[in-house]
């Protein structure tokens, strides 16, 4: 690889690409680490419960 | 311990009443539109040598009456009920929601008025001139910023999943449309883009194909995560998948747009990474559709009789064979048979017709009967009758034009012995005339049911109006 011959636009692609490959890593990391998973599949009701405000989980 | 008693959230639903009505509209003008010019297309003679009427002025008419008229207020209807019911507060400003349904519709009368006219920037999918391209900036960041602030002063702690696509989508189609538009003014009705060359191309693939991922992908995903569930009466399958599902797209999609430049001047490389990109983008989007699909686990037997359900199990199918179908014909190999083919056509409107008008109905009806406070529509045979022809007319359109466009590869790249082509550009396009008229067909059968629509959706307000005004009499008396 000729890093001299880069550009400043080469250089963003090369920025975006490891903000978009480090961000997909750290996604997988979150949604499949064990103890999230109690956490994220308990907003999986959220449209059901819409009828009802009081069951819509934890308010702010 | 005391129970919690349901308090009731006034929402802000009248505006949405208006962009579903209006949606509804749209569908039907939108598609009717489309119908005549697949007809332009099989019988040259309906140009009648008006130029105002012309295939190549009323296409962009009919691309911007469904993608941005009727889709756009699907999105708008469904975006801001949505976000009110999953955060249980009202909108943070009706009054700007009724700027931007006001605002939406004048730009598509402007759209009306101007392509006909010929006042074109000629970009695919954007070709609405320079004032106009300012005001949809304009109104859309109306309704991200009224759309995200709503989200700030939400009552619950958790931001539901089909509100964080909506918001990818208002924050991505608002860059990208701000950096395809950009133009120097000639005049009012004239202008020409900033870019040249290859950097035109690439930039007007990279809006083209992300209004592809973030509109009618991520958009209409939004409706998916929020309506299936809801229709179905079961919980997402699982949420884990949404979120992955979210931010894959997020970060992938955004570089597939030259795939729709291969063979062409733009670096070879810049296809290659394109296709590549693509085809990983099936894994996401596979994940998705099956997890809509898998959100009717134990509730199949419904289909038999909610018709709604079936618009938007129809949409989920067509979502994962579009999703594809997309990613192997941005292959080199495949793209040099189909590039600039029907099969393209086709697979446009198998994710159209099938994923996003599907889902959109099935989205539409759930919140008729919401709005109006009525228990069925006016018809649920009528609902039948539009689910089956908008499914028949779709399959009846993409086979034509499956069928169609290979054999345009086909018959375009076909050498004789001595190295001459087979087959004359013209022979080719008398070979297709069968082809376009089933097109027309099938696009003819998806517009009927449209109508059927329209007429069963003003049929359930009109009678929940009477049924309203009949039981207010008393009280008032």
């Amino acid at each position: 690889m000729d890093v001299q011959a880069m550009t400043t636009n080469d250089w963003l692609g090369v920025f975006f690409a490891l903000v978009a490959a480090i961000g997909m890593v750290v996604t997988y990391v979150m949604v499949f680490r064990p103890s999230n998973k109690q956490n994220f599949e308990a907003q999986s009701r959220m449209a059901l419960d819409d009828e009802d405000p009081t069951k819509l989980g934890e308010k702010r | 311990m005391e129970a919690k008693q349901a308090t009731p959230v006034k929402y802000d639903m009248e505006v949405v009443r208006w962009f579903t009505i209006a949606a509804a509209i749209y569908a039907c003008v939108g598609t009717l539109i489309g119908v005549y010019v697949a007809s332009e297309l099989a019988w040259p003679f309906l140009n009648f040598d008006l130029e105002w009427i012309t295939f190549g002025r009323l296409r962009p008419l009919h691309t911007n009456a469904v993608i941005f008229a009727f889709g756009g207020c699907a999105l708008m209807a469904t975006g801001f009920y949505i976000v009110q019911r999953t955060g249980a507060t009202k909108l943070w400003s009706n009054g700007l929601a009724w700027a931007t349904f006001i605002g939406w519709n004048l730009i598509i009368v402007s759209a009306v008025i101007t392509l006909p006219l010929g006042w074109t920037s000629g970009k695919e999918y954007a070709e609405l001139e320079w004032p106009i391209d300012i005001a949809i900036a304009v109104v859309w960041l109306m309704y991200g910023f009224n759309y995200i602030m709503t989200i700030g002063i939400r009552k619950t702690s958790h931001i539901y999943v089909s509100n964080w696509f909506t918001m990818g989508m208002i924050v991505m189609i608002t860059y990208l449309h701000v950096v395809n538009s950009m133009a120097i003014p000639v005049s009012m009705t004239n202008s020409f883009s900033i870019y040249s060359g290859v950097q035109d191309a690439m930039i007007q693939w990279w809006w083209g194909h992300n209004a592809v991922g973030f509109y009618l992908t991520g958009g209409f995903l939004a409706i998916m995560y929020y309506f299936v569930p809801k229709q179905a009466g079961r919980p997402v399958f699982s949420y884990r998948l949404s979120v992955l599902h979210f931010w894959a797209l997020t970060f992938g999609y955004v570089w597939l747009g030259a795939h729709h430049l291969q063979y062409t001047a733009l670096p070879d490389w810049t296809g290659s990474l394109g296709a590549a990109v693509s085809l990983a983008m099936i894994i996401p989007s596979w994940g998705g559709a099956m997890n809509g699909m898998m959100t009717l686990s134990g509730a199949w037997d419904r289909l038999r009789t909610d018709y709604i359900l079936r618009f938007l199990v129809v949409a989920l199918a067509f979502y994962a064979m579009s999703t594809f179908e997309g990613p192997v014909m941005s292959i080199k190999t495949v793209n040099a048979l189909s590039h600039y083919t029907d099969w393209t056509v086709g697979h446009v409107h198998s994710g159209a017709l099938g994923w996003m008008a599907m889902v959109a109905y099935g989205a539409m009806y759930h919140m008729i009967k919401k709005l109006w406070g009525v228990e069925k529509m006016y018809s649920e045979g009528l609902v039948n009758v539009h689910f089956w022809l908008a499914t028949i007319g779709t399959v009846i359109y993409v086979v034509a034009m499956w069928v169609s466009g290979i054999m345009q590869g086909l018959m375009w790249r076909d050498y004789d012995e001595y190295g001459t082509l087979t087959y004359t550009f013209v022979e080719s396009v008398s070979a297709m005339h069968p082809y376009y008229a089933m097109r027309a067909i099938g696009g003819l059968i998806f517009n009927i049911g449209t109508w059927i629509a329209l007429y069963n959706i003003v049929m359930t307000v009109r009678t929940a109006s009477s049924a309203r005004s009949a039981s207010a009499v008393p009280a008032n008396a």
